[in-house]
């Protein structure tokens, strides 16, 4: 099980790594909810928006 | 003489340091928040730091929601569950008001419907599966347990899943949030939001009365309960919302299938501004992905310093499909019902939004089914 979790450790940081190196980065970290409309965390809109 | 200095064990063995792990999440932990400092971004340090303190103060507690509801509907017992209304309550007491009053904060909101009540349910039937929620998942797979780091891919998986079928779900109807401090403004919003934790202790103590069960807190979740709450805030603080979790595993698993070849351009839900941000923006520019990595680090950290690091065996067949199957169940309920324990009980609540307790009584029965299911894998009822 050590090895597994020493692959996965690794490998997840350098996708994270490389994901964070190759992809914008446009100012402070934000959760969906801070986009206008957004009515739950994962940035769903209200149902009154329909 | 060489053979006896051979065997002695490394200096921090005889104190049950795993040297190599803990390196390694500290390591790791380090090189996510120099990123981050390098962009400019101290409040992402400091939810990176927050998770981490949430990872060790988890595992350190054993601060478990998952066995908590377990034993309280198996046996009555209550602690648990008052353990977690602790967290809430000293949660509440930051979010409910500066939400209201500060501009850039807000709570954890989410309508009320169908998809909340289906989403909540199959959470909880997944939850009793995997034998471990949103941040009992994230803190147990960075303590050690291949088990539940099994559970954590599929939860992955599970949530992508819910994330393109959650649009569909939305259809069905619904109402917008209800939220206490809209009623009542925000000092009666959160007196409001303290009556209810105290209404739902006292119905909590009283079944446990009846049941002839224990229900006060043990010292872990007590001194866990207020240092897991006091993080709460300062992740909220740092966030400008609530602790979230699952919303991180969502734009994890649509990244790997990105890059795998999978097109989200025609999914609605990748569609909508925050989700769409997420999806094209580094990973460590979303609030829950930092808390995560945070908090899997931390837990392999607080591990590694007290005793070797997952050296035990993998478990039986029937277990790990459990974790794969509660995973999937997790991941798609969480995406439908807007959160786990964390984002939508703890996290609705703390806020004085009416859909953390909507989901509560909703995930409540969905747990009942899944303790029922877990003989089928070769898990204990208790």
């Amino acid at each position: 099980m050590r090895t597994v979790y020493i692959i996965v450790v690794v490998v997840s940081l350098a996708a994270i790594v490389g994901n964070h190196l190759v992809s914008p980065s446009s100012g402070r970290a934000v959760s969906p909810e801070d986009f206008a409309g957004a009515c739950a965390p994962c940035g769903a809109p209200c149902p009154s928006k329909k | 003489m060489t053979t006896a200095t051979l065997a002695v064990p490394p200096a921090g063995a005889a104190l049950g340091i795993d040297r190599l792990f803990l390196v390694l999440a500290l390591a790791a932990t380090a090189i996510l928040v120099a990123l981050v400092l390098l962009d400019g971004q101290p409040a992402s340090a400091a939810l990176i730091l927050g998770g981490f303190g949430l990872g060790i103060a988890f595992l350190k507690a054993e601060f478990s929601f998952t066995a908590s509801w377990r034993r309280f509907l198996t046996r009555g017992e209550a602690g648990g569950l008052l353990g977690g209304l602790i967290v809430i309550a000293i949660a509440a007491l930051a979010i409910v008001p500066v939400a209201a009053l500060k501009p850039n904060f807000g709570g954890a909101i989410a309508p009320l419907g169908p998809s909340l009540l289906i989403g909540a349910f199959v959470f909880g039937i997944g939850m009793q599966l995997a034998n471990g929620c949103g941040s009992g998942t994230l803190y147990t797979a960075g303590g050690g347990s291949g088990r539940m780091l099994l559970a954590l891919a599929f939860f992955m998986m599970g949530s992508v899943f819910g994330s393109l079928a959650l649009p569909s779900f939305l259809a069905l109807g619904g109402v917008d949030p209800i939220l206490a401090a809209d009623y009542l403004g925000p000092w009666g919003g959160l007196a409001a939001t303290l009556a209810s934790l105290a209404l739902a202790a006292a119905l909590i103590v009283a079944i446990a009365k009846r049941r002839g069960a224990s229900f006060a807190p043990s010292r872990n979740f007590v001194v866990g309960g207020i240092a897991i709450g006091l993080l709460c805030v300062a992740v909220f603080m740092a966030g400008g919302h609530p602790w979230s979790v699952t919303f991180g595993y969502t734009v994890w698993g649509a990244k790997i299938a990105s890059v795998l070849g999978f097109d989200f351009s025609g999914a609605a839900f990748w569609q909508w501004p925050g989700p769409k941000h997420a999806l094209a923006e580094s990973v460590l520019s979303d609030t829950s992905s930092l808390t995560d990595f945070g908090m899997l680090f931390g837990a392999m950290a607080a591990a590694a310093a007290s005793k070797p690091f997952a050296r035990t065996a993998w478990p039986p067949a029937k277990s790990l499909l459990a974790a794969a199957v509660g995973g999937l169940l997790m991941g798609w309920g969480a995406r439908l019902g807007f959160g786990c324990n964390i984002g939508a009980f703890v996290g609705g609540v703390a806020s004085g939004s009416l859909h953390g307790w909507v989901w509560f009584a909703a995930a409540l029965p969905g747990c009942l089914i899944g303790i029922r299911l877990r003989p089928l894998f070769g898990l204990s009822k208790d």
